[in-house]
C-alpha cells in the first residue's frame, strides 16, 4: 500500500505494489509519527483531567496548611471577611446536600416512571413526541432556569406560597390517591369468593377508603394553604427547579438502562403470564437495577455541580435550616459561594480566603469524581451481568 | 392475586408513567411560556413618543419630521401640566417673599429680633432651593419663640408660623410630584439636562409609563402594624393639594397621558442589534450578543479539531487495554466535572498560571474544555455508526488507513459529527459558571467585529448579564423587559441549535434507512 494522497490508479502494473525497503521503513516511520501525534491530541482531555484535578488541588492545600482541616468540616460559621475570619463550610456543605436530596426526591421517582413508561409503555410514535420535550429540557441553560426560579417563581412563592403549594399538592396527590384506593380497596375484597358480595363489598370499600383519602387531602392542603412562605428564594425553589434539570439526565440513562436489558428477559415474563407492571417491576427493574442507580448518581452529580441556579435562588444565607428538613428556609450551597466570592477573593490571592474557595472546588470535584467512577462501575457490572445472562 | 387486581395494578401503573410524563411537559411549558411571552415584549410593546425621540436623538433611527409634528402636539398637552406647577410654584414663592418681608420689617423694629435673624435670613436667595429657604423661615421661626415679649408681635410671629407650617409639607409634596413628572415624561423644559440618559427620557414603554403614572398620582406608603409584614397602602397625591390649584392637575395627568405620550404599538427589532444606554435601561443586547458569539465559535474552534481527532483514535487506532480505559475514564470524568470547577481551573491555570489577561481566548478555552467530552462522544459514535463495508471498500481500493479515515469515514460520519458539535455549541452559549471568572465583564464596551482585536478583551455575554442584570443591577426591576428578551434570546439561539441538530440527525436517521 502506498501512503500517498492521490488516488490509486487501478491498472498499476503488480510489481510496482511491492515497496521497496525504505519506502517501507518511511511508511512504518510515518505511521507511527501519525499515530504518536493523534495519540498527544487524544491525551488532551485526559491532561485536562489532570491538570484540573492538579491545579485545583494546588490551590486548596495551602487552606488547610493555613487553617488546618477541622474548622472547614465542623464550624458552621462562614465570615470569610470578618476579623479573626471564620471559614466554616458545614452550613454550606449541608446546604449544598440539602438541595440535591431536594432534586433527587423530585427527579428519580418522576424520571425512573418517566423511562419505564417511554421505554414499555408508549408506542413509538408517542414516544417520538416527548422526546424532544426531554431534549429541551436537558438543553435550557441554567443561567435560565435559574431567572425564572428568581424572578418568576420566588414571587410566587412568596406572595401566593400557601396557596400555589395546595393546588400543586392537590393535582398531585388527587390522582395517586385515587389510584392507590382503588387498588387497595381491589386487594381488601379479593378475597371473597361469591361475584356479586364481592362487588358489594368492593364498592362499599371503596367509598370509604376514598371518603378517607378526601378528608386526608383536605385537611393537608388546608394546611398548606394556610402556610405563609417567608422568602420565596429558598431550598423548596432550588429544589424543584434542580430536580427538573436533572430529570432528562435521569430518565435518559434509566430508559437506555430499560432498554439495555434485552427482549429475551421481556418476552419470557409475558409468556409466564405476567403482567406489564409484574415483568416490569419484578424482571426488568431489578435486571436494570444498576443502570437505574447510574442514572440517580448522574442526576445527583448534575444537581450537586449545578451552580447559576442555586447562586440565583437559593438566598444564599450560610445557615443550617432548623428543623433540618424545613425546605422553606434560604440556604447557601458550595457552588455558589465559589462564583459569589471569588470576586471579592482574587484580589488577595494567596490568603485564606481565596484558597478555601478552591477546597470547596475540590470537594465537589472529588465527589464528582467518585459518583463518576461509581456510575461507571456499577453500568460496567450491569453489561458484564446481562452478556453473562443471555 | 385475582386477574382483575392484577390488571388494575398494571393500569395504575402504566398512569403513573403517563402522571409523570405529563409533569414533565407541564413543567416544561411553566418555564417557556413566560420566558417566551415576556420576552417578546422586548421587541413588541406599546412604544412612547419618548422611546422615539430616544430612537431618533441616540440611533439616528426615525422620521424625523413626522416626530417633530407629533412632538408638537405631545408639547401642546403637556403645556397645561407644566403651566399649573409653574404657577402653583409662583403663588409659593410669593407667599415666601410676604413672610420675608414681614420677618425684616419685624426685625428692623426690634433689635432682639434682629440679631437673632438677621444672619440667617441672609443665606435665603433665590439661588438655594426652594425647600430649604422654606426651611430657613421655619427655623428662624422657631429660634424667635420665647425670645418675643411683645403681645402685638407674638400674634404676628404665631400667623407667620402657621404659614409655614401649612407650606412646608406642600412644598415637599411638590418637589415629589416634580421628580414623578420627570419620570413619566422627561425633564421639565427650561430646566438642565441631566447627565444620566435615565433621566433624559421620560417612560419609553407604556407598560412602564402607567407604572410611573401611578406613582405620580398615589404616593406609595408601607403598613407595618399587624402581622409584621409589610403591607402597601396608596394614598392619593392630591389629598396633599386640597383646595390649591394644583387639585385638577392629577385629574388632567389621569385622562390625558395617552395625548401626552403617545404610545403606539412599535416592534423594536434594534433590541437585538442596538448597543446598550445607561447600563441596559434603554437600547439593546449588542456586546452580549457579539460576546456570546465570539465565546461559542472560540469554544468551538478548540474543541472541534481536538474532539474529532481523539474520537478517531479511539475508533480507529485505539487497542483495547489499560491506558485506552484510562483515557475513556478521563473523557467520561470530565464530562462530570462540575462547571464551576471548570471556571476556577480556567483563573488557576488559564490566567494565573499562563497569565493570560481575562477575556474571550481564556473563556473559549475553558468553555472548549467544558464541551470536549459532548464531542468526543458523538464523534466517536458517527464515526462507529458508518458501515464496514465503506471501510472496506477503501481499503480495497488500495487507500492507506488515514487515507481512508480522511477521504471516506469522517466525510460519512460528518453529519453525525455536526449534530454533536451543533448541541455542544448550544451548551456553550448557555453555560455562565465557566466564564465567571475568565471572561466575563457586567459592563463591557461592544467587541470589535475583528477577532483578532478581542482575544484578550473581556466581554458580556448573554448568560453572565442576565444573572447581573436581575441581581445586580440598581434598577433591577424596571428592566425586567430586557432581563426577558435576554432570557428569550439565548433560549431561542439554543433551541434552535437543538433543532438543527435534531434535523440533522433525523436526516441521518433517513439515509442509513435508505
Amino acid at each position: 500500500m502506498r501512503e500517498s494522497s492521490k488516488t490509486p490508479r487501478l491498472n498499476m502494473p503488480s510489481e510496482r505494489l511491492i515497496l521497496s525497503a525504505r519506502a517501507n521503513l518511511q511508511n512504518h516511520v510515518l505511521g507511527l509519527v501519525g499515530r504518536s501525534a493523534l495519540f498527544v491530541v487524544t491525551s488532551v482531555a485526559a491532561a485536562a483531567v489532570l491538570f484540573i484535578i492538579v491545579y485545583i488541588a494546588r490551590d486548596a492545600i495551602p487552606f488547610f496548611q493555613l487553617r488546618g482541616v477541622r474548622e472547614f468540616f465542623t464550624s458552621t460559621g462562614w465570615y470569610p471577611s470578618g476579623d479573626p475570619p471564620v471559614f466554616g463550610a458545614l452550613a454550606i456543605i449541608t446546604g449544598s446536600v440539602l438541595v440535591t436530596v431536594g432534586a433527587v426526591v423530585v427527579a428519580v421517582p418522576l424520571g425512573v416512571s418517566a423511562a419505564i413508561c417511554l421505554s414499555d409503555v408508549l408506542p413509538f410514535s408517542a414516544r417520538q413526541a416527548v422526546k424532544p420535550v426531554i431534549e429541551v429540557l436537558a438543553a435550557i441553560p441554567s443561567v435560565a432556569y435559574g431567572f425564572f426560579a428568581l424572578v418568576v417563581l420566588a414571587p410566587l412563592l412568596q406572595e401566593a406560597g400557601g396557596r400555589v403549594l395546595a393546588v400543586a399538592w392537590y393535582l398531585l396527590a388527587l390522582p395517586l390517591l385515587f389510584l392507590t384506593v382503588a387498588v387497595i380497596s381491589d386487594l381488601l375484597t379479593s378475597r371473597i369468593q361469591v361475584e356479586a358480595r364481592r362487588r358489594l363489598a368492593r364498592t362499599i370499600a371503596l367509598v370509604v377508603l376514598a371518603a378517607g383519602a378526601l378528608l386526608l387531602l383536605a385537611l393537608t392542603g388546608r394546611a398548606l394553604y394556610g402556610l405563609t412562605i417567608k422568602t420565596g428564594t429558598n431550598a423548596m425553589n432550588v429544589s424543584i427547579i434542580l430536580g427538573i434539570m436533572a430529570l432528562p439526565t435521569v430518565v435518559s440513562v434509566s430508559e437506555d438502562a430499560l432498554q439495555a436489558v434485552g427482549r429475551d428477559l421481556r418476552e419470557g415474563s409475558y409468556a409466564l403470564g405476567a403482567t406489564r407492571a409484574e415483568t416490569m417491576i419484578k424482571t426488568i427493574m431489578p435486571a436494570a437495577s444498576s443502570g437505574i442507580l447510574a442514572a440517580v448518581l448522574l442526576g445527583i452529580m448534575r444537581a450537586l455541580g449545578e451552580t447559576m441556579v442555586v447562586w440565583m435562588a437559593s438566598g444564599n444565607a450560610a445557615q443550617i435550616p432548623s428543623p433540618l428538613f424545613n425546605y422553606l428556609e434560604p440556604i447557601r450551597t458550595l457552588t455558589a459561594t465559589i462564583a459569589g466570592d471569588m470576586g471579592e477573593a482574587d484580589h488577595v490571592t494567596g490568603s485564606a480566603r481565596y484558597h478555601v474557595l478552591f477546597a470547596m472546588g475540590l470537594l465537589l470535584l472529588v465527589f464528582c469524581f467518585l459518583c463518576n467512577l461509581a456510575s461507571e462501575w456499577v453500568v460496567a457490572r450491569q453489561r458484564k451481568k446481562l452478556t453473562g445472562e443471555a | 392475586m385475582r386477574l382483575a387486581t392484577r390488571k388494575l395494578l398494571d393500569v395504575s401503573s402504566s398512569s403513573l408513567g403517563f402522571i409523570s410524563i405529563g409533569i414533565m411537559g407541564v413543567a416544561l411549558l411553566v418555564i417557556l411560556v413566560p420566558i417566551f411571552s415576556r420576552g417578546a415584549q422586548a421587541f413588541v410593546f406599546k412604544g412612547t413618543i419618548e422611546h422615539r425621540r430616544l430612537l431618533l436623538e441616540r440611533f439616528e433611527r426615525g422620521d424625523a419630521a413626522a416626530f417633530a409634528e407629533e412632538y408638537e402636539a405631545v408639547r401642546a398637552a403637556r403645556q397645561p401640566v407644566y403651566d399649573t406647577i409653574a404657577t402653583f410654584g409662583a403663588a409659593q414663592q410669593q407667599t415666601l417673599d410676604k413672610m420675608i418681608a414681614v420677618l425684616t420689617r419685624l426685625s428692623k423694629r426690634n433689635d432682639s429680633i434682629a440679631r437673632l435673624v438677621k444672619r440667617r435670613l441672609r443665606r435665603i436667595s433665590d439661588d438655594e432651593p426652594f425647600l430649604d429657604n422654606v426651611d430657613t423661615v421655619s427655623k428662624v421661626l422657631e429660634r424667635l419663640e420665647g425670645h418675643v415679649d411683645s403681645a402685638e408681635i407674638a400674634g404676628d410671629l404665631a400667623l407667620l408660623h402657621s404659614g409655614v407650617d401649612a407650606m412646608a409639607p406642600q412644598v415637599a409634596a411638590l418637589e415629589e410630584l416634580k421628580d414623578a413628572v420627570a419620570n413619566l415624561l422627561g425633564p421639565a423644559p427650561g430646566t438642565v439636562q441631566p447627565a444620566l440618559p435615565r433621566r433624559q427620557y421620560g417612560a419609553t414603554r407604556w407598560d412602564r409609563a402607567e407604572v410611573r403614572l401611578q406613582d405620580l398620582l398615589y404616593e406609595t406608603l408601607w403598613d407595618y402594624s399587624g402581622d409584621g409584614m409589610g403591607h402597601r397602602v396608596l394614598k392619593p397625591r392630591v389629598e396633599q393639594f386640597r383646595d390649591t390649584p394644583m387639585e385638577p392637575l392629577f385629574d388632567y395627568v389621569e385622562h390625558h397621558a395617552e395625548a401626552m405620550l403617545q404610545p403606539r404599538w412599535t416592534c423594536y427589532w434594534g433590541f437585538l442589534f442596538d448597543k446598550p444606554l445607561d447600563i441596559h435601561i434603554f437600547g439593546g443586547i449588542l456586546p452580549e450578543l457579539l460576546g456570546t458569539i465570539y465565546l461559542t465559535i472560540g469554544a468551538i474552534l478548540f474543541a472541534v479539531p481536538v474532539g474529532i481527532i481523539t474520537a478517531i483514535y479511539f475508533s480507529e487506532y485505539a487497542r483495547p487495554g489499560r491506558i485506552v480505559s484510562f483515557l475513556r475514564t478521563c473523557v467520561s470524568t470530565l464530562a462530570g466535572v462540575p462547571s464551576i470547577v471548570f471556571g476556577m481551573f480556567g483563573l488557576a491555570f488559564f490566567l494565573n498560571a499562563c497569565h493570560m489577561p481575562k477575556g474571550v481566548l481564556a473563556g473559549a478555552l475553558t468553555l472548549s474544555l467544558l464541551i470536549l467530552p459532548t464531542i468526543i462522544r458523538a464523534s466517536e459514535e458517527a464515526i462507529r455508526a458508518v458501515p464496514r463495508t465503506y471501510r472496506e471498500a477503501a481499503l480495497s481500493l488500495g487507500a492507506g488507513r488515514w487515507h481512508t479515515i480522511v477521504t471516506v469515514i469522517v466525510p460519512a460520519a460528518l453529519p453525525g459529527i455536526l449534530t454533536g458539535t451543533v448541541i455542544s455549541m448550544g451548551r456553550a452559549a448557555g453555560e455562565t459558571a465557566p466564564i465567571i471568572f475568565t471572561a466575563a465583564a457586567s459592563v463591557a464596551a461592544v467587541l470589535s467585529f475583528n477577532p483578532l482585536q478581542v482575544w484578550n478583551q473581556p466581554t458580556a455575554s448573554l448568560s453572565w448579564n442576565i444573572y447581573n442584570l436581575c441581581t445586580e443591577h440598581e434598577a433591577a426591576n424596571e428592566i425586567r423587559h430586557v432581563q426577558f428578551g435576554m432570557v428569550a434570546v439565548l433560549v431561542t439561539v439554543v433551541l434552535v441549535l437543538n433543532l438543527f441538530a435534531i434535523l440533522l440527525r433525523a436526516r441521518i436517521a433517513r439515509k442509513l434507512k435508505g
